[in-house]
């Protein structure tokens, strides 16, 4: 429904409002103006704080070497504290008060959705790098003009697991899943499905849980009970870190697949010290990672001793903005937004830094990145093996 | 069988983490009548102020909570002092109303000293897990488990025997015939806030070196309000029962059937025990005269 | 000063408003509003839109909280069902605006009877928290009715019009909102001055001392939630028409609270007070935004860090400031400064 109605919208976008003329919003002799809506206040405020930071770090270079034909990158932010409805209220804001140009930083997933409409008629050109949902691609029937950056979590899941199978599955295999009950859970699932169907897998329970949770104690015993010995673990940070403890506690031997924040050394501190060496698959490189330690040192140049809080969130972001900017760049003094749009089509092998695979666009596929690498974690030393390189699956 | 025996274990645990942020809501309700909903919060900002301390002394939990304690009653005095105390006499609404404003500000405040990052928190227990029987547990949860004991023995012997637990009493039951009894409501009102926030802090220091230190550590509060309605709002005992109970039903629920029902257990309990029983299980009903 | 006014009978007791200045500013008000969108920017005008859908929640938990002394915080629960039997309806049935609002309001009221029922003994914080779980219920079964609800995925809003008005682009959004909230906001005044909102006014102050003066409490109390569920329902469809997608972090928990707070800081029992509250409010963080645009770019940059978090702070420093100086809430501070000018020069404290 949703699909049929917007690729209607879409098709006539690009007839009319897609041919925009020069002059778009946004957009002066001196500067271009890139909104940023993101989560800057309450608990989830840290995933702001690096996106933030990537776009940060991604204009001041930018700017340092003469801007973007001239023209200098200002971001103006804004904060929906994760509410959706204020996110929708903040993007108003930005594209009526503010007139930006074009969006990098679209907050969690539940709030970019709720930003899609708008998007839609105003034809934004948008990055979206931290909010994986498939529902954002422009293939099944989101804005053309939206550009993703990274899978979703159906790809690192099945990686996940398909690599578990076929390097470390222990014998007798029991393959158990739990997961948020939203969206983002909901693909885990998808990617844990395809493997259990691919590989014939023994998919021996599906635990689901409530945003939030932190304490796992029945959902851990459920695994033992189902005799679960691969675990496939859709919770993060303090969560996951609770399912460890709780199975440290029962004395399981696990092998597991988690999400990719585990790559992050908040969850080296939260969970390492359980001992489990868990996989963890990201389009972005761990922090351990030589490239992400040359982006850092790299970075220390335009923002100082800010660039060592960068995450992966950062590392994502700053590669979108580089990406829209090098779209940008390629309009010349004549930009506009559907020659911004024109260009990202066009984007082809633009080159990431290492942080990620090459971005590649086209007018049909608007999702780049997708390429996952998997570490595993080692518990003796607290660092990441890399167990394969950027990968398409 | 110990399937079952290890989902009771672990739900007393979590329980008891309830029963603790429950007896705190009653301490204030019982005396002054009003729900504080910046109770979550209390507990939140008193575990920060211990992690700070545990972060720069490296106290093990006895010593850290003689440090903290008493910090805590100090935070729970200036908050009475700062935002409840000008209140007095207004409809209780209003003054409840102030408690959710105050959860704002003390969350943002949270954020704004600490950050955002989660943290382990180490206030000096061993990981090794020790068995009773068939159940394991952490020696931290064993310890969540023997502190509400205390803090129930404590309560207990605190409102049958001390002349100030007594007088507590008194207020909640009649405030103006304790006014003429000589007994200072404002000082009774404050009290109630220092002792409801060194319970939170004992809550929150459990809680959160059990799970992990974090800005969102606040929702407990939310949480354990099924467990404070089932006790009844004005019994501090209660609470600690209604906790306990809270925390296995949950557990079983999940243990048996699962679909992330655990979540929502305690309020669906409610609802139906309150329908038999509108003032909980162990609330005082008040007679209303005409 | 105005001097004179007497209430000689009992009609002028319950007429909506007994002075014509005050049909005069009302309307004059509503003239304002309708020229808002030609004269005030885009901007403003969807933060108006959101003013209205919100405040049309908070005058129906007034009548259930301030008039009939019933405590809620299912405010966000409410909504939700409200909203997504819109989208349902919308999506699923293609049904117009024109009917599947007025049935959004309907659906609502009748699950309130779910809740309102086995409430009906409850009182004061009890009644309250039992509110608060009907809304933690509300959430799990829109997870976990799937096949209906679209469970975690949400639902996308089609492009609809109302009487011939697109609602997506342009203000017609708005008109509707604000069209609606004229009636509902006469439609309770009117309620208030009938029997019914005399036997709710009767039951919050002494429900035993109305039981005995004959007011059936188990009717009144059911009308109550009917009533207010309905406002709260309809509130959350324009939520969802506004919003254009739904999900349950669209009617999260903080709604609830958001709508108490406004009831409480316009001013309990009064429709002018959720009014004042609704857009009080939802335009705090707007207004905090400019004080900080004030301090100039420097400022900003001085604390860009923290300048969402100290936002936020200020949204509860400012709850509690107007509650410590004027527990009357918004409608107080009204209504003194409306006696201060009508007692001039004559006005005291």
């Amino acid at each position: 429904m949703f699909g049929r109605m917007l690729l209607a919208g879409a098709t006539a976008l690009a007839l009319s409002g897609g041919a925009a003329l020069a002059g778009d919003p946004g957009v002066s002799d001196t500067e271009i103006k890139i909104g940023d809506i993101n989560i800057l206040s309450g608990p989830a405020k840290f995933v702001g704080d690096g996106v933030v930071l990537g776009s940060k770090i991604a204009a001041a270079e930018i700017n340092a070497n003469g801007g973007i034909n001239g023209r200098k990158i200002v971001i103006i932010t804004e904060d929906d504290g994760y509410v959706p409805s204020r996110s929708v209220q903040a993007l108003q804001k930005l594209i009526s008060q503010d007139e930006i140009f074009a969006l990098n930083g679209t907050s969690g997933s539940s709030n970019i959705l709720a930003m899609l409409p708008i998007i839609e008629e105003e034809g934004l050109p948008t990055v979206v790098t931290t909010a994986p949902n498939s529902k954002v691609y422009s293939e099944n029937g989101a804005p053309p003009t939206v550009f993703s950056i990274g899978p979703g979590y159906v790809t690192p899941f099945y990686a996940q697991v398909k690599y578990i199978h076929e390097h470390l599955e222990p014998a007798n295999a029991k393959y158990g899943l739990i997961i948020q009950d939203d969206d983002f859970g909901d693909s885990i699932e998808q990617g844990y499905d395809k493997a259990v169907k691919e590989f014939g897998l023994n998919d021996a329970i599906r635990i689901r849980y409530k945003k939030g949770q932190s304490d796992f104690s029945a959902e851990v015993l459920n695994l033992r009970e189902a005799g679960v010995n691969v675990l496939v673990s859709g919770a993060i940070f303090g969560g996951q870190a609770s399912i460890f403890k709780e199975a440290r506690k029962l004395d399981l031997d696990l092998q597991a697949a988690t999400v990719w924040v585990g790559d992050m050394p908040i969850s080296v501190k939260l969970f390492g010290p359980a001992g489990y060496p868990y996989l963890v698959a990201d389009y972005v490189v761990a922090f351990t990672d030589p490239a992400a330690q040359a982006f850092v040192e790299n970075a220390k140049k335009y923002v100082g001793d800010e660039a060592l809080a960068s995450d992966r969130y950062t590392y994502v972001t700053y590669v979108g903005l580089k990406t829209l900017a090098e779209a940008m760049r390629r309009c010349g003094q004549e930009l506009t937004r559907a020659c911004t749009v024109e260009q990202l089509d066009k984007m082809e092998n633009f080159d990431a830094g290492g942080l990620m695979a090459p971005i590649t666009f086209d007018e049909r596929n608007k999702l780049a990145g997708t390429a996952v690498k998997i570490y595993q974690f080692d518990p003796t030393n607290s660092g990441f093996k890399t167990l394969t390189e950027f990968t398409d699956y | 069988m110990e399937f079952f025996l290890i989902l009771v274990a672990t739900g007393l645990v979590t329980g008891a983490t309830y029963a603790m942020v429950a007896m705190g809501f009653a301490m204030i309700y019982k005396a002054t009548g009003v729900v504080n909903f910046a109770q979550g919060e209390l507990m939140m900002l008193t575990a920060y102020v211990a992690y700070s301390l545990a972060g720069s002394l490296h106290l093990s939990f006895f010593p850290l909570m003689a440090l903290t304690i008493p910090l805590a009653m100090l935070i729970g005095l200036t908050l009475e002092r700062l935002f409840i105390r000008p209140m007095l006499g207004e409809p209780v609404f209003a003054i409840v109303m102030v408690t959710i404003g105050l959860a704002v500000i003390l969350r943002g405040a949270t954020v704004l000293i600490w950050g955002t990052n989660e943290d382990l928190f180490d206030a000096g227990f061993s990981n090794d897990v020790v068995s009773i029987g068939p159940v394991p547990f952490y020696e931290v949860q064993l310890y969540t488990l023997a502190m509400l004991a205390v803090l129930v023995a404590l309560a207990w012997g605190f409102f049958r025997y001390t002349r100030v637990g007594i007088a507590m009493r008194a207020t909640a039951n009649h405030q103006t015939a304790a006014l003429l009894m000589g007994i200072s409501t404002k000082r009774i009102y404050a009290l109630a806030w220092a002792l409801s926030s060194a319970i939170a802090s004992v809550a929150g220091v459990l809680i959160a070196s059990m799970f992990t230190i974090k800005p969102d550590l606040w929702f407990q509060g939310l949480r354990s309000f099924p467990a404070v309605i089932l006790g009844g709002l004005d019994s501090v005992l209660g609470a600690a029962v209604g906790g306990l109970t809270i925390g296995v039903i949950e557990n079983l629920s999940e243990g048996y059937i699962g679909q992330g029902l655990k979540e929502i257990a305690g309020f669906v309990v409610i609802v139906l025990v309150l329908m038999v029983r509108p003032y909980g299980l162990f609330g005082s009903k008040t007679i209303e005269r005409v | 000063m105005r001097s004179g006014h007497f209430k000689e009978r009992y009609q002028q007791l319950v007429a909506v408003s007994d002075n014509r200045a005050a049909w005069g500013w009302s309307g004059l008000l509503v003239v304002a509003l309708l020229l808002l969108p030609l004269v005030a920017g885009t901007y403003p005008t969807q933060l108006a839109t959101r003013v209205l859908v919100l405040a049309i929640g908070a005058v129906g938990l007034n009548l259930l909280t301030g008039t009939a002394g019933l405590i809620s915080i299912g405010q966000a629960g409410f909504m939700a069902v409200g909203g997504y039997t819109n989208a349902i309806l919308l999506t699923e049935a293609g049904w117009p605006v024109e009917v599947t609002l007025p049935l959004s309001g309907l659906a609502a009221a009748v699950i309130s009877l779910v809740v309102g029922i086995p409430s009906l003994r409850l009182k004061g914080l009890y009644l309250a928290i039992t509110t608060l779980a009907f809304a933690f219920i509300i959430n799990h079964m829109i997870l976990y009715a799937d096949d209906i609800t679209q469970g975690n995925r949400g639902i996308f809003l089609p492009k609809s019009t109302f009487l011939g008005v697109g609602l997506t682009k342009g203000p017609g959004l708005y008109y509707l909102c604000l069209a609606l909230t004229v009636v509902m906001v006469l439609l309770a005044l009117n309620i208030l001055r009938s029997r019914v909102g005399r036997a709710w006014m009767a039951l919050r102050d002494h429900d035993i001392a109305a039981k005995v003066m004959g007011v059936n409490l188990t009717v009144y109390k059911l009308y109550a939630f009917m009533v207010s569920s309905f406002y709260v329902g309809l509130s959350g469809a324009l939520l969802s028409l506004e919003v254009r997608f739904i999900n349950v972090d669209v009617y999260g928990l903080l709604l609830s609270i958001e709508a108490l707070a406004m009831i409480i800081l316009g001013g309990l029992g009064s429709v002018r007070g959720a009014l004042l509250g609704a857009a009080f409010l939802t335009l705090l963080p707007e207004s905090i935004r400019l004080v900080f645009d004030a301090f100039g770019s420097g400022a900003q940059q001085l604390f860009s860090n923290y300048v969402f978090q100290i936002r936020e702070l200020l949204y509860g420093v400012v709850i509690v400031l107007v509650l410590r100086f004027e527990p009357g809430g918004l409608n107080g501070i009204w209504r003194n400064t409306k006696k201060y000018w009508s007692n001039w020069p004559l006005s005291y404290g």
